[in-house]
């Protein structure tokens, strides 16, 4: 689905950069596993500001059957099933890809926060319904009112779009705890909210659900920072070592800006993007079915490279 | 009858105040279609009257006609309330209605096309993009899936009510997997034979039709295979989400009148891009589903990761095109009132038509102008929910005061988008029989049926009337404990009577012999279906002996009560708490009576018919009717006096060989029947090898009478000996005589002879390993073996117990659903730092 291009806001001052991004998830069984059915999300999406040159999947044991295809958001989906014991699933996805400035610097104009809140007027614009899809709450991300409550701060009177974007992407950082052990994968928002802790996928969660209950059209975006440091900073990002997550915000006339409440910043050329949706379920890395005796460990690798 | 009586039957009715009255006009009437159904009731006695509501009654409860209400008190089998009363509808009318009905569900199936496919409707704003893609039951997985012959819509219900200007209008519109016609059909079936002659002087359209033309209209759209491994003739099998669903009574009863197999999610697998039943034969090509299952949770891969009831893969073959799902994926987001008001203009965009059948004015407040009405209005309107995963009872104004008014105005416009407002309707009239057995008068809604056929949409003739639970109720709902009406069209046509779905033509092609499709589940349950059966026959029979008091001065010397006691204990009846006297007859007394010990006979029936109700599509109403006999027997429930147990054992003991009976007589010898017979055998098998260890145990002493009675055996015994019973001759006729049904060595013949036939089907089944044990009984010699000190004996008892053990086990391993279906929705991993691991979900195992 195209997206309408930013073109009106000066980019930050960063270089295109090349990366080589491998991520690696491997299952080991306790049991045997007489068959297993999965759905991947794994091979980043082509978008305005980037540019994928090969994407490979390998999958140990080989799979019986596998097939790629586009899901509803355009991202790129791998499906394969595996009919024969195994103990032990391997999946690594190896890209090439190169991404291009396209973030807005923190000090650029734009409208007033709530003129995003106006669905488009024009629905027959490509990328239009969009708009509309994503002011709506999801099922990991719902338009929850205590979360507007908690954005509504931010969003106060005629403040620039770009100006209250950043305070709350800021003050989830600042007011919000890194914790990999408060959460899982399965912990609704209000918990989140609550107990002020979790990690990524939380807080992405969690600033959906804010904006949307604003009617902010807002999406969820899984993908990869570099965890090399690039030259002149003393830190590596949360969240390297690992796929993460963001998200991304739409503003009338500049289209689609993506922020991470996990690093209380803009994400530009650092962000590497698998795929977006409404939250984590919509582009879950890798989903599966398998049939067996229960007990499993997971263990998963992020290698960001820049070449 | 003379005229007062008649007067008095109706003298109950009441007059219609503010409402349309269905019977009567303006000047109490009866209206033209009424009038031959008004005559036959002036025209009956009372009384009559009454003895043909018992006889329904009667018919419901025996053939277990249920609707479930998750969470009932009542349990898992609340009978269906039928009013025998039909509605009656005339002939002019009714060809509105289904045209109307058509339409609608044409022009509904328009909008799922668009929906899932180029989206028009919503960026010309003939919907409101919001609407659908806030929705919950717009599945994103399933846009672009290309359906068989474009049908995303093939089976479409709509209630209707009627206005008091005598108008119908649709209240709501069901798209996701409809029921109620199941329902509508069993009303017919009991209502015509209480009405036989009116039935037929008022020339009732028969249902049939309608379920013939939706049988052939899935085998007709259904995508056929390529020369595809097993694709054999088309397949179209019922989709149900299990006996815990509260329709499924109707799932069982439309599986078995439609023909096609009832299965459950575990039932189908995906492999190679199709959909395959599990059946003890192998795989077999799925080629149609018609889903009773909402669609949300048909496939755990990609729709809900939390669905223990899916298909993984089941979308994607739907996105090959190898299977017809009816209806389409995706199809509830329909359901949504917010899209009624939407309605007349899409018709005319899509069509150029005006709509035929109108929706009751229904306002979607997510648009700022309705929002607004909707607040100055409220008192006349009712508001629900928008999407139906967003469940709330429906809120009337009228019922607020002020504070309420406010609270709603603040819900309405902090989330507007998830309401509807809907005005509400005043209800029509029709009569119903009261339990006093007067006549008096109900609320009614309607819902009809449409299903897609290759030329077009053919609506059912008649449909469900849905009849008010109180008199005063404005919701008509089975869930809210409404009941519900057989719907009889008037015609003045002759009605082709001869039609029923039984006497379908089957060509040469379509014969199937071998009943090698049963599904690995039916047949787990076919077997567990004899054990049961069996296991209660064995309790039965025990709790009778052991709890009869003329058992301590029998003409029996030796002592009974020891072993008796042993194998009461052995076989569950007692537990090791119980050692005085009177702690023994009240735990005994207790297993006959309560299920407060799950091994006793009400617990063993429970069971049983638990495995009966799984087996409900393929149980005769006669088998049926003797298991719901056995469950509801007097002797559950309250305690009653030793004889009237006894009596009630005598009862249970007798029922137990009718069902016995059925299978013996009334099954066809199948694999299904083989392995009902091996789980009898096994389990007469294990419990008579009990019983004998349980003499032996107590030597030479033990008495023997116990032993015959038992093992059914007392009358042979005496017509060949004429004597007491003595170890030789007992121990020959219930251990070694090949004659005797309950002798071990007949159990031992009959298992290795059913082996011996799926075997020659299936390949081994454990014979190999049976025979030897079954050939140590066969040799046991009568001069030397048959005393109670034999080692012998003992030893070929115990190997024979084991074996039969093994062959349940190897049964388990090569026919049933052995895999534990632990499903795990694996997570991958976006949490940043560490691992992410999904909670594990696993599915429900029948057994």
């Amino acid at each position: 689905m195209a997206t309408p291009r930013p073109t009106e806001l000066p980019r930050s001052p960063v270089a295109t950069v090349r990366y080589r991004v491998c991520h690696e998830t491997v299952y080991d069984y306790a049991h045997p596993v007489t068959s297993a059915r999965q759905l991947a999300h794994l091979q980043p999406r082509t978008t305005d500001w980037q540019s994928v040159f090969a994407s490979t999947v390998r999958i140990d044991p080989t799979p019986g059957e596998q097939s790629e295809g586009l899901d509803y958001f355009g991202n790129r989906v791998l499906r394969f099933a595996i009919d024969g014991a195994h103990e032990r699933l391997a999946v690594t996805a190896s890209s090439e890809l190169e991404v291009r400035p396209h973030t807005p610097t923190p000090r650029c104009s734009s409208p007033p926060w709530h003129s995003a809140t106006r669905p488009p007027l024009d629905l027959m614009a490509p990328g239009a319904l969009d708009i509309i899809q994503f002011q709506n709450g999801s099922p990991m991300a719902p338009a929850l009112i205590e979360a507007g409550r908690y954005a509504a701060r931010s969003f106060v009177g005629e403040r620039p779009w770009l100006e209250a974007m950043l305070d709350l992407t800021c003050r989830i950082k600042s007011e919000f705890t890194y914790d990999p052990s408060a959460t899982t994968v399965s912990t609704p928002v209000s918990d989140v909210l609550s107990r002020r802790r979790g990690v990524c996928q939380d807080f992405a969660h969690l600033m959906l659900s804010a904006l949307r209950a604003l009617r902010l059209p807002a999406r969820y975006v899984s993908g990869y920072i570099r965890n090399d440091r690039p030259a002149g900073t003393s830190e590596a990002l949360t969240g390297a070592d690992a796929s993460h997550a963001w998200v991304s915000a739409y503003c009338p006339g500049h289209g689609w800006v993506d922020f991470d409440p996990t690093n209380g910043k803009l994400a530009d050329t650092e962000f590497i993007t698998a795929a977006w949706g409404r939250d984590f379920s919509d582009v879950t890395p890798l989903r599966g079915v398998v049939l067996g005796e229960e007990g499993q460990s997971l263990e998963v690798r992020v290698t960001v490279r820049a070449l | 009858m003379n005229h007062a009586a008649a007067e008095e039957m109706f003298a109950t009715y009441p007059v219609a105040k503010g409402c349309f009255d269905e019977l009567l006009t303006g000047t109490a009437r009866p209206r033209a279609h009424w009038s031959a159904l008004h005559r036959e009731l002036t025209a009956t006695s009372p009384a009559h009257i009454r003895d043909r509501l018992g006889a329904a009654e009667r018919q419901i409860r025996e053939i277990g006609i249920t609707y479930n209400v998750y969470a009932d008190p009542k349990g898992h089998d609340r009978p269906w309330e039928l009013d025998v009363l039909p509605m009656v509808i005339s002939a002019e009318e009714w060809a509105a209605i289904e045209q109307g009905i058509a339409q609608r569900a044409r022009l509904l199936n328009a909008v799922l096309a668009d929906i899932y496919g180029a989206q028009t409707l919503l960026r010309d704003g003939s919907v409101p993009a919001g609407l659908i893609l806030g929705h919950s039951g717009f599945l994103r997985a399933a846009h672009g899936v290309a359906v068989p012959g474009g049908v995303h819509l093939h089976a479409y219900a709509a209630d209707l009510a009627r206005s008091p200007d005598g108008r119908w209008w649709v209240l709501a519109d069901r798209t996701q997997a409809p029921s109620g016609a199941g329902y509508a059909l069993e009303n017919r079936l009991i209502v015509q034979r209480i009405f036989p002659d009116l039935f037929r002087s008022m020339r009732v359209p028969h249902l049939a039709r309608f379920f013939a033309a939706q049988r052939e209209a899935l085998m007709n759209f259904a995508p056929r295979g390529e020369g595809q491994r097993g694709d054999g003739p088309t397949l179209t099998v019922l989709l149900t989400p299990g006996p815990y669903n509260e329709t499924y009574f109707e799932h069982a009863f439309l599986a078995r009148y439609l023909g096609f197999p009832l299965v459950e999610g575990g039932d189908l697998v995906v492999r190679d891009g199709c959909v395959w039943l599990k059946t003890i034969a192998g795989l077999k090509r799925v080629h149609a589903i018609l889903r009773r299952q909402d669609d949300s949770y048909c496939d755990p891969l990609e729709l809900r990761a939390d669905s223990a009831l899916g298909v993984a893969g089941l979308l994607d073959c739907a996105r090959r095109g190898t299977v017809l799902i009816a209806n389409a994926l995706g199809s509830g987001v329909l359901e949504s009132g917010a899209l009624l008001g939407f309605l007349p203009a899409l018709s005319q965009r899509l069509f150029g038509e005006a709509l035929q059948m109108p929706s009751v004015a229904t306002w979607w407040c997510g648009q700022q102008a309705a929002l607004e009405d909707a607040i100055r209005n409220m008192d006349h309107l009712v508001f629900k929910p928008a999407d139906p995963a967003d469940a709330f009872e429906p809120i009337f104004g009228q019922d607020l005061d002020r504070g309420g008014r406010e609270a709603l105005r603040q819900r309405l416009c902090a989330r507007p988008e998830r309401f509807v407002a809907q005005e509400l309707v005043r209800v029509s009239q029709a009569p119903v029989f009261t339990h006093a057995g007067a006549i008096g008068a109900r609320g009614i809604g309607l819902r009809v049926f449409a299903v897609a056929t290759p030329a077009g949409y053919a609506v059912m003739p008649g449909g469900l009337t849905r009849v008010a639970g109180r008199a005063d109720a404005r919701v008509v709902s089975m869930q809210r404990g409404g009941g519900s009406k057989d719907t009889w069209i008037q015609s003045s046509a002759a009605i082709d009577a001869s039609f029923t779905l039984l006497h379908h033509r089957v060509s040469a092609g379509d014969l199937i012999r071998s009943g090698a499709g049963i599904t690995s589940r039916v047949a787990e349950n076919l077997y567990w279906f004899g054990r049961y059966s069996e296991r209660c026959d064995d309790t039965a029979r025990l709790l009778r002996i052991v709890l009869n008091p003329a058992l301590h001065d029998s003409e029996d010397d030796g002592n009974a009560l020891a072993p008796l006691h042993a194998l009461s204990r052995r076989f569950g009846l007692l537990g090791e708490e119980a050692t005085s006297p009177l702690a023994v007859d009240r735990a005994l007394l207790a297993a006959a009576t309560t299920t407060e010990n799950p091994l006793g006979l009400a617990g063993n029936l429970r069971q049983l018919e638990r495995v009966a109700f799984n087996l409900r599509d393929r149980m005769s109403a006669d088998n049926w009717r003797t298991i719901n006999g056995l469950t509801r027997d007097p002797l559950f429930g309250r305690p009653l006096p030793l004889s009237d147990t006894l009596n009630g054992l005598n009862r249970i003991v007798t029922s137990l060989m009718t069902l016995a009976g059925y299978a013996l007589d009334g099954m066809t010898r199948d694999h299904g029947w083989r392995l009902l017979s091996l789980g009898r055998r096994l389990e007469r098998l294990l419990f008579q090898c009990l019983a004998l260890e349980s003499a032996l145990g107590e030597g030479s002493g033990s008495g023997l009478g116990w032993l015959l009675e038992l093992a059914d055996s007392v009358v042979t015994y005496r017509s060949r000996y004429l004597s007491r019973p003595e170890w030789l001759p007992v121990l020959d006729l219930l251990v070694c005589d090949n004659a005797n049904p309950r002798a071990i060595a007949m159990q031992a013949k009959g298992i290795k002879d059913f082996l011996h036939r799926l075997e020659e089907s299936f390949g081994p089944c454990g014979h190999a390993d049976f025979a030897p044990a079954a050939a140590a009984l066969e040799a046991l010699d009568p001069a030397t073996d048959l005393h109670p000190e034999s080692m012998r004996l003992r030893s070929a008892i115990r190997q024979i117990t084991t074996a039969a053990y093994a062959v349940n086990d190897r049964l388990a391993e090569r026919f049933f659903t052995h895999v534990q279906s632990h499903h795990w929705a694996s997570a991958g991993a976006a949490v940043g730092a560490g691992a992410a691991v999904a909670p594990d979900l696993t599915t429900a195992d029948a057994a």
